[in-house]
């Protein structure tokens, strides 16, 4: 156990005042140094590798989705932001998403749908800006998900070197 | 009876029943793949086995599918000896199993899954490449084999030869290449075939009915009841997200069905995603029906009947017994008992379960004293009366939108069903909850009673049929001044 | 009979300074953000016209299309009721405050620029700001809420607490110069060193202290308090209501810095200028006003929020005291008719 000792207060401490006075003392000085307020729409935010922002679907260089709606994105995540429904398809993969929601408005940008996907279909675009007149509007479906490989080729890269250090060896 | 010691507890366990048997029954848990409690065991993917130690003797592992318990046997199904061996039987079960979870409808329900997380490692040894074999091959209009994930259990081989004795299942070819097959690769037939793909202990068997729509923990999952025959099997509903019924799957029922149930039962929720349901209530008006309060219909079923001096009650044989009651209660205000309209005995009868009389609820109203009256004499006594009430899930579908509409235009028709029905003749349409939406109770050919689960929401401003049948209670005056009026 | 010109002159008086403090109380919003922003390493509102100058204005807008929302329960006509109290008395009490010397145009006296001269305009001043509170506290009760009940209760305790000390250091003053009325006591105060904040250091230190209680404003703002009663007694207000109450905290807080320029700054008395024309009298008097209102903003955003046992403590327990103290010494001075002050101001 701590015990913890008050400060004796001087007699001056106790006024108060001149505590009071030095505390407007550091606001007036505050007030003339430079600002740090980022511009927001005329100054972009810096993106890097690590930027994390709205998950979308990789479509393959054949054109078809990646994704086999296996439905582990879902379960991940947290907010309850993804719908799936599945379906048949003649490709190999037997399997594809026929509707794949997700809610903008409850995707937190956690990465859990991410991080689940054995398909390596869904990652975290660099795509942060999300406005619209209606909340319908912002429950995006396939077709606003969809984006070519190469346009999330950074992240994929940036992905498979972070996962490349848990890699235990082995063989599959 | 003998007495044996499983994992250090002391059970009575029944000579005749394999071990695993007598574990399940006492909650220890003892992997299995090809014993299945209602098929013969034959022991041969090897996933079962316990330490078992009797006498004297060292302990020995032994699949406990196919050992039978002795006085005095001392089973350890935990040692770290049973473990290690089933570890490696799943080794070898995994070596050529694809790794397909993602795209597999079985995923989340699949023993080789559930028990490769509990004893399995995590990463395969084998460098070669999986054996290819066939995915997608239909064997007939109700399942798909995926011959890859087969893990040759012969469960569905033994369920052809055991259930419906016709057996139609076997295993061709050697070794690795062995793979389940039907005789010459003739389709399927006979109408339990569904079974196999809950039987399947892997993703091998799929229902073509439910391929990939769904994953299965997205499922709404309740006990409930069958209500495609007099059997009324015990089922479980299983509904995705709250709107659509997805499957239907047997319910272990040792007094009713055990643990299967037919193809007809299996699939019978067409008309409960039907689209188009009445989504409340609608009146007859100038013009014709228009959308009323539920209140406002109850009422103008009331005065229509206390226009009339005799109306007729005809219901549906889905009727539950609750229901039931309470119309019969309400009926006597008027002097009158319901009918129920009882189909025909149709020719699905057979030896397994289907009893060929498409009333679930049969025993149940009769009990009550409703009687059954087939459908063309139920037509006959609607042509007599002036007031004809019809009261039940698919009771238009039953008699027929067309003898209604044969019926004189100065008869007043109210209709309590799942579908509107649009003719002169109907007064007002109350629409109920059906089978899925609702709870009560079926009796089934032999007295056993069934539940009926409500596993999903009705549509907004739709209600059970008991709820407006106690509304109606409430809006008409009693019974003596009802006397009073008819006098 | 009144002449025609005497009638204008007083309603252009009037509308200048009502006119005025409607717009120093919306400027005042804006400045709070700016210079909070500015503390704060921030830039603060910039987006409406030039360095965010129409803020304010769009505010209003806003106010006035936002849906005016009425909780279950609240009594309905003291709900609305309440913002007009807590705003009216600001407006009525700014009448008596004397702003300049005698306008003097083209050799014409145009008489102070204030609206009234009333003899007893201290008086008038403390009975009608006294009723402020009261629309804080009906619209606390009349939302039907626990926060703003809450917030309507603390509001009236600490109005009864401070409104004493307050009461005693203008006594204090009035005791030195001998006079109710505003004018004649910022008369009385033409030289730097004819000031009160000299004869009555700690009755200016006790008033400053005393006017952010009576105000509401940080750090003894406990009526909104929002860490605990999330907004306080306008919780439940909503549009033009919200902004009316708003207004009226603005309002009151300009009233209350021009009232400390007339007791304790000597009005509109330039430093070393002794006869000043009435307009530079005029602009000393803005500036000094604002350099309360400064203050106002500077310690919002300096000083944490007491606690409410702490604010009853401070207020009953060393602000009173000390008033009475301030108010015996200066009455002991007053009778032996040592006036030092006015002897020292004199020499400068
Ligand atoms: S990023 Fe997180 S919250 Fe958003 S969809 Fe993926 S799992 Fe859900
Ligand atoms: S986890 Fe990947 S493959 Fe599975 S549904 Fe989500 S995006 Fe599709
Ligand atoms: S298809 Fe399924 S049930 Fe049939 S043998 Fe293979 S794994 Fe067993
Ligand atoms: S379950 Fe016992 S060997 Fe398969």
């Amino acid at each position: 156990m701590v015990i913890v000792k008050r400060k004796e207060l001087s007699f001056a401490e106790q006024l108060y005042i001149p505590e009071i006075l030095r505390g407007l003392s550091i606001t007036f000085r505050k007030m003339f140094e430079p600002k740090v307020t980022r511009q927001y729409p005329e100054e972009a935010l810096i993106k890097t590798d690590v930027t994390r922002g709205q998950p979308r679907l990789v479509v393959n260089e054949d054109n078809s989705i990646a994704c086999v709606s296996c439905g582990l994105c879902e379960a991940a995540c947290p907010a309850y932001a993804i719908t799936i429904d599945g379906g048949e398809t003649e490709r190999e993969i037997e399997r594809e998403p026929k509707r794949f929601d997700i809610d903008m408005l409850r995707c937190i940008l956690c990465g859990f749908c991410e991080e689940a996907c054995p398909k390596d279909a869904i990652y975290m675009s660099d795509e942060l800006e999300l406005a619209d007149y209606s909340r319908e509007a912002l429950i995006y479906d396939m077709d606003k998900l969809k984006r070519p490989k190469k346009a999330l080729q950074d992240r994929i890269d940036y992905v498979n070197r972070i996962n490349d250090r848990w890699q235990t060896p082995s063989s599959t | 009876m003998v007495k044996i010691t499983v994992n250090g507890q002391q059970i009575e366990a029944d000579p005749k029943k394999p071990l695993i048997h007598a574990c399940h029954t006492h909650d220890v848990d003892v992997p299995m793949y090809c014993y299945h409690p209602g098929l013969s065991p034959v022991g041969s993917c090897r996933i079962c086995q316990v330490e078992v130690k009797q006498g004297e003797a060292p302990g020995r592992v032994m699949v406990a599918c196919r050992t039978y318990p002795a006085e005095g046997m001392v089973v350890d199904t935990e040692s770290p000896k049973a473990h290690e061996t089933r570890r490696e039987c799943l080794e070898f079960l995994l070596k050529n199993h694809p790794l397909d979870c993602p795209i597999c409808d079985k995923a989340g329900e699949c023993d080789l899954q559930d028990f490769t997380y509990a004893e399995g490692q995590a990463a395969g040894r084998t460098h070669e490449p999986r054996r290819p074999l066939e995915k997608r091959k239909s064997l007939g209009d109700t399942i798909v084999l995926d011959e890859e994930r087969c893990i040759l259990c012969s469960r569905c081989v033994r369920f052809f030869e055991e259930i419906p004795k016709q057996a139609q299942l076997t295993v061709s070819d050697l070794g690795s290449r062995s793979v389940i097959s039907t005789f010459m690769d003739k389709p399927l037939k006979g109408k339990y075939q569904g079974n196999i793909a809950d039987l399947c202990p892997v993703g091998a068997l799929t229902l073509t009915k439910f391929r990939f729509q769904a994953r299965v923990w997205n499922l709404t999952k309740m006990a409930s009841t069958c209500g495609e025959c007099s059997r009324g099997c015990s089922t479980t509903v299983e509904v995705l997200r709250g709107s659509d019924v997805k499957r239907i799957r047997p319910r272990e029922n040792l007094d009713v069905n055990g643990w299967w149930i037919c193809d007809i039962g299996r699939f019978a929720f067409s008309h409960i995603n039907a689209p188009n349901r009445l989504e409340g209530s609608l009146v007859r008006e100038v013009p014709g029906l228009s959308i009323a309060r539920n209140e406002d219909a109850l009422c103008a079923v009331r005065d229509m009947m206390m226009r009339h001096k005799e109306v007729l009650f005809l219901v549906s044989p889905w009727l539950t017994v609750e229901e039931g009651q309470k119309l019969l209660d309400y009926s006597k205000r008027f002097g009158s008992k319901p009918i129920f309209v009882s189909p025909e005995h149709n020719s699905e009868k057979d030896t397994v379960l289907h009893t060929g009389d498409p009333c679930p609820n049969r025993r149940g109203l009769t009990e009550l004293g409703i009687e059954g009256l087939p459908q063309k004499a139920a037509i006959e006594r609607m042509q007599k009366s002036k007031c004809i009430v019809l009261l039940g899930e698919r009771i238009v579908e039953l008699i027929g939108a067309s003898a209604v509409e044969a019926l004189p235009h100065a008869t007043s028709v109210a209709v309590f069903d799942c579908h509107a029905l649009d003719l002169p003749q109907v007064q007002a349409c109350v629409g109920i909850a059906n089978s899925a939406e609702r709870t009560g109770t079926w009796v089934n050919i032999d007295g056993v009673k069934g539940p009926i689960a409500a596993v999903k929401p009705t549509p907004r401003n739709v209600r059970a049929l008991e709820r407006h049948l106690d509304d109606l209670v409430k809006l008409s005056p009693s019974t003596e001044s009802m006397g009073a009026r008819a006098r | 009979m009144i002449a025609w010109q005497d009638l204008l002159v007083m309603v252009l008086k009037i509308a200048l300074i009502f006119g005025g403090l409607i717009n120093v109380g919306a400027l005042m919003t804006l400045a709070e953000r700016k210079f909070s922003a500015w503390m704060q390493y921030r830039i603060g509102p910039n987006r409406v016209g030039p360095w965010g100058l129409l803020q304010p204005l769009a505010d209003g807008v806003k106010f006035i299309f936002k849906e005016s929302l009425m909780p279950d329960g609240a009594n309905k006509a003291l709900f609305r009721f309440a913002p007009v109290i807590a705003a009216l008395p600001a407006f009525m009490t700014i009448a008596v405050i004397p702003f300049s010397n005698d306008i003097v145009i083209a050799g014409k006296n145009y008489g102070k620029l204030a609206i009234a001269d009333l003899d007893i305009g201290v008086l008038f001043l403390l009975a009608i700001g006294g009723l402020s509170v009261y629309g804080v506290i009906l619209g606390g009760w009349a939302s039907n809420s626990k926060f703003s009940l809450m917030g309507g209760l603390r509001a009236s305790a600490q109005m009864i607490s401070y409104e004493l000390t307050l009461i005693l250091t203008i006594l204090a003053v009035i005791a030195l110069s001998g006079t109710l009325n505003l004018a004649e006591i910022s008369d009385g105060q033409a030289t730097i060193g004819t000031w009160n904040i000299w004869s009555q250091p700690l009755g200016f230190m006790l008033f400053v202290i005393a006017m952010f209680a009576e105000t509401n404003r940080h750090p003894f703002d406990f009526a909104e308090c929002e860490a605990e009663l999330v907004a306080g007694f306008h919780t439940e207000y909503s549009a033009m209501k919200f902004a009316l109450f708003f207004l009226g905290e603005y309002s009151a807080m300009t009233v209350i810095s021009c009232l400390a320029t007339v007791l304790f700054l000597g009005g509109p008395s330039v430093p070393f200028w002794v006869d000043a024309p009435w307009y530079v009298g005029f602009g000393a008097f803005i500036a000094k006003t604002s350099m309360f209102l400064f203050l106002f903003i500077w310690v919002r955003w300096t000083l944490p929020r007491f606690r409410f046992d702490q604010l009853m403590g401070l207020g009953w327990k060393v602000m009173l005291p000390l008033a009475l103290f301030n108010l015996f010494v200066t009455g002991v001075f007053v009778s032996l008719g040592w006036n030092l002050w006015a002897k020292l101001g004199s020499l400068i």
